[in-house]
């Protein structure tokens, strides 16, 4: 009875005595249970549809990012086409327009420097008939106003002024 | 005296089958402190396959997550998305810490249950999760006080202690002994539980060594991801609830 009690005594301390080991026995290491238990987890984990759905989630964003930044090159490069066009349309516009505008200035200068000489031409007519008109009208009031006398009253009048000018001098 | 050696033989069959050991530790002396060294050793482990995992999850990233990656990605959508609900808008600068004590927990309590630590033989005790510890859940309990009175005091400066008279001055000393009671039952629910699983599944072992112990196992899993959890949020809440009412 004291050795059972000894023995008692012995295994309540026999951990004191063992040292860093390994436990080779299966049942005790509890190691087909977890076998099976991790066996099951990673079984059933791959079946997790979480990730998948995460993954599916994560490519369509990309995808339709892509497809939008697709399209929007697209439009950029349409549009810079379109600008190119433009830009030529616009310099055939500007060389069209500057030697329609030279010609044009070449007409009107030309237009004009005819109705000028037009206008001189008439102007001098119209000079020439108004002296002449105001000559023949001197002379006719002349013919009927100027009788003898008003005619040698007029030549005294002027051998007058005349001889007072010399007389100055 | 035939009998003797006899009933030694039994007596040492019957406590192989039955070697239940509770509040046994393999003691290392450091400085002037018993340190549980089987608690160390094993979170040692622990902090070497999250630092690996972080390693293998950072070492390649693609665009379009490989699925190494795409779980790690996961993990932490899952701690934002608990840090976010818990604290709120200012959740960034303690997804970290979150994050550190789910992780820590989880991987704590699921190397207890998955691993076959029995497979090593200390000179006394066994290897078992960390969080099978009481020190080590004291630890952590107390880590979120320090973490929520740190987040209290930055935001809101000595005006952070206007919370104790609140809403009214009488309920001052429960206000004072809340501050004492959640790192308490914060530690004693995950010592607890951890404790507690991985008894009955060495008892259910000692007992029936096969088949039986398989569901009480899924059990345990599933209890200790759920007491991670539980610990990380209530963290988050605590840290949110400090934070929160602020001007």
């Amino acid at each position: 009875m004291k050795n059972v009690t000894h023995s008692f005594v012995f295994l309540a301390h026999w951990p004191f005595a063992g040292s860093f080991g390994l436990n080779t026995d299966i049942l005790a290491t509890n190691l087909i249970n977890l076998t099976v238990v991790v066996g099951v987890l990673i079984f059933f984990g791959k079946g997790v549809y979480l990730l998948d759905n995460r993954k599916q989630r994560i490519l369509s964003t990309i995808r339709n990012s892509e497809e939008l930044r697709s399209g929007t090159l697209e439009q950029l490069e349409k549009a810079r086409i379109r600008l190119q066009k433009v830009e030529l349309e616009a310099d055939e516009y500007r060389m069209n327009g500057y030697s329609e505008i030279e010609r044009e200035k070449a007409n009107l200068i030309n237009a004009t420097s005819i109705s000028l000489e037009q206008l001189e031409k008439a102007m001098n007519q119209v000079r020439q008939r108004v002296f002449q008109q105001a000559v023949q009208g001197a002379l006719g009031t002349l013919n009927s106003c100027l009788n003898t006398e008003l005619h040698f009253r007029t030549i005294r009048a002027n051998i007058g002024i005349l001889g007072a000018i010399e007389w100055k001098r | 005296m035939n009998i003797t050696p006899c009933s030694i033989k039994t007596l040492k069959g019957l406590y192989d089958i039955s070697g239940v050991e509770v509040g046994q530790h393999f003691y290392w002396q450091i400085g002037g402190f018993q340190i549980h060294a089987q608690v160390l050793i094993t979170s040692w482990v622990v902090i070497t396959i999250l630092l690996g995992s972080v390693i293998i999850a950072v070492r390649n990233p693609q665009t379009i997550p490989t699925d190494g990656q795409n779980f790690f990605e996961y993990v932490l959508e899952f701690i934002r998305d608990l840090s976010k609900t818990q604290i709120g808008e200012e959740y960034g600068p303690w997804v970290p810490f979150i994050g550190t004590m789910f992780l820590f927990i989880f991987v704590s309590n699921w190397s207890g249950a998955l691993l076959p630590w029995k497979i090593i033989e200390l000179p006394h005790g066994e290897l078992a999760a960390p969080t099978n510890d009481i020190n080590t859940t004291v630890a952590l309990a107390l880590l979120t006080s320090a973490a929520y009175f740190y987040a209290g005091l930055s935001k809101k400066g000595l005006s952070y202690f206007e919370k104790y008279i609140k809403p009214t001055p009488i309920l001052l000393p429960i206000n004072i002994l809340e501050d004492f009671t959640k790192p308490l039952s914060l530690s004693f629910r995950l010592f607890g539980n951890i404790l507690a699983d991985e008894l009955v599944v060495v008892v259910l072992v000692s007992l029936v060594p096969l088949v039986v112990p398989i569901p009480v196992m899924f059990l345990g899993l599933f209890t200790s991801g759920i007491q991670a959890l539980i610990f990380a949020t209530l963290a988050a809440a605590y840290i949110g609830e400090s934070m929160e009412g602020h001007h």
